[in-house]
């Protein structure tokens, strides 16, 4: 009886195949119409120290910047980050990585970021523009309850030492990419 | 890279920021894909979406409905359709999207029409001050026929339930209204 009531449903995906296909391709394009309006929004209102654009011809994959926020021990320091949409972009947030070099609470020696908006409180109205505005004020401001950088979390309080720490950190991972 | 667009020069001369037209523009904007809203649903927060994309938000995270702007509790059948002049037209066939939640009308107070005439309320329970307006009845008993031109396609609210059986009680009522015309001439 159990087993009658399972097969309809384990049957469902092979039926619904080329709906979804068909819904993907739409859902593509929708995405594609979105970043363009994200790159046009971003490319007419320039926001100070952070920058995107699409990594060459694909616009589903983008490089962005973000200049360290004044007062900070990040003031004046470049990162660069990638960001990867889905094709179900924005429904899901874009995954997104520091490419460069980042001694901080929340970003992990291989540039992952824990943020809560990028995860469970990600909403369709967030943006590039918006995403990259958090992770300047996540700069600034760590969440330090939830470190994936537990040395980072630690030194934190110390902000000279932090300082000291960071540019060992720094050097030593640019020796390690040369 | 190329940049598709459909702002065309005429427009992009005036994209810039806090331009007064531009803003406009936005106002009727999905805030979901930043195009102007199709199949325009609006939320009790007051958020405005496409249909499609509001769908596919709610679909994408079943256990959390809230509303993408300001995370207000939002549920598919609490969203209101706008229809604007012609906003038919622009509508395309979506076969995976379910339609668009209807709008719900409710009928305005009729406060011309007799006051003991509670269908609602469970009962035939007219109290025999009918004897003083029999035409009230035959009228309220005619305005069923109206109900049904107005009624949306699917979203009759609970109240309209009890009026799908009218044709078949419209008719008593037409009767038991001529018996008592009848009965009050000739009493
Ligand atoms: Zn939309
Ligand atoms: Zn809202």
């Amino acid at each position: 009886m159990a087993d009658q009531n399972i097969n309809p449903f384990s049957q469902e995906p092979t039926t619904k195949t080329t709906p979804e296909r068909r819904q993907l391709s739409q859902s593509n394009h929708a995405v594609s119409r979105r970043l363009q309006k994200e790159l046009m929004t971003l490319m007419m209102n320039a926001e100070k120290g952070v920058s995107a654009f699409p990594e060459g011809e694909n616009l589903f994959k983008w490089i962005a910047t973000i200049i360290g926020p004044d007062g900070t021990v990040y003031e004046g320091i470049t990162f660069k980050l990638s960001l990867e949409f889905l094709n179900n972009y924005p429904y899901v947030p874009p995954i997104v990585k520091f490419t460069s070099p980042c001694f901080h609470p929340n970003v992990d020696l291989t540039g992952n970021i824990c943020l809560d908006i990028l995860k469970e409180k990600w909403s369709a109205l967030y943006d590039v523009r918006t995403v990259l505005l958090s992770l300047q004020s996540l700069l600034a401001e760590p969440n330090n309850d939830s470190p994936l950088n537990q040395t980072a979390a630690e030194l934190w309080p110390n902000q000279t030492e932090f300082k000291v720490h960071m540019e060992k950190f720094m050097a030593d991972m640019r020796k390690q990419n040369s | 890279m190329v940049i598709a667009s459909e702002a065309g020069p005429s427009k992009s001369g005036r994209e810039k920021e806090g331009s007064p037209e531009e803003k406009d523009d936005r106002t009727f904007e999905c805030n979901i894909c930043l195009d102007t809203a199709k199949d325009a649903v609006v939320s009790m927060c007051g958020h405005l979406f496409c249909w499609p994309c509001l769908h596919q938000w709610l679909d994408t995270r079943p256990t959390r409905q809230v509303c993408p702007v300001c995370k207000a509790a939002i549920s598919e059948d609490k969203v209101i359709p706008l229809y604007g002049r012609g906003s038919t037209k622009q509508e395309d066939p979506r076969n995976k999207v379910p339609p668009r939640p209807p709008g719900q009308r409710t009928e305005p107070e009729n406060n011309g029409g007799f006051p003991g005439f509670g269908f609602g309320d469970g009962g035939f329970h007219m109290s025999f001050g009918i004897g003083a307006f029999p035409f009230g009845f035959v009228t309220s008993s005619f305005n069923f026929g109206d109900h049904h031109h107005q009624r949306p396609a699917h979203g009759a609210g609970r109240g309209m339930a009890l009026l799908d059986e009218d044709p078949f009680v419209s008719k008593i009522f037409l009767w038991v209204a001529a018996i008592f015309i009848m009965w009050l001439f000739y009493a």
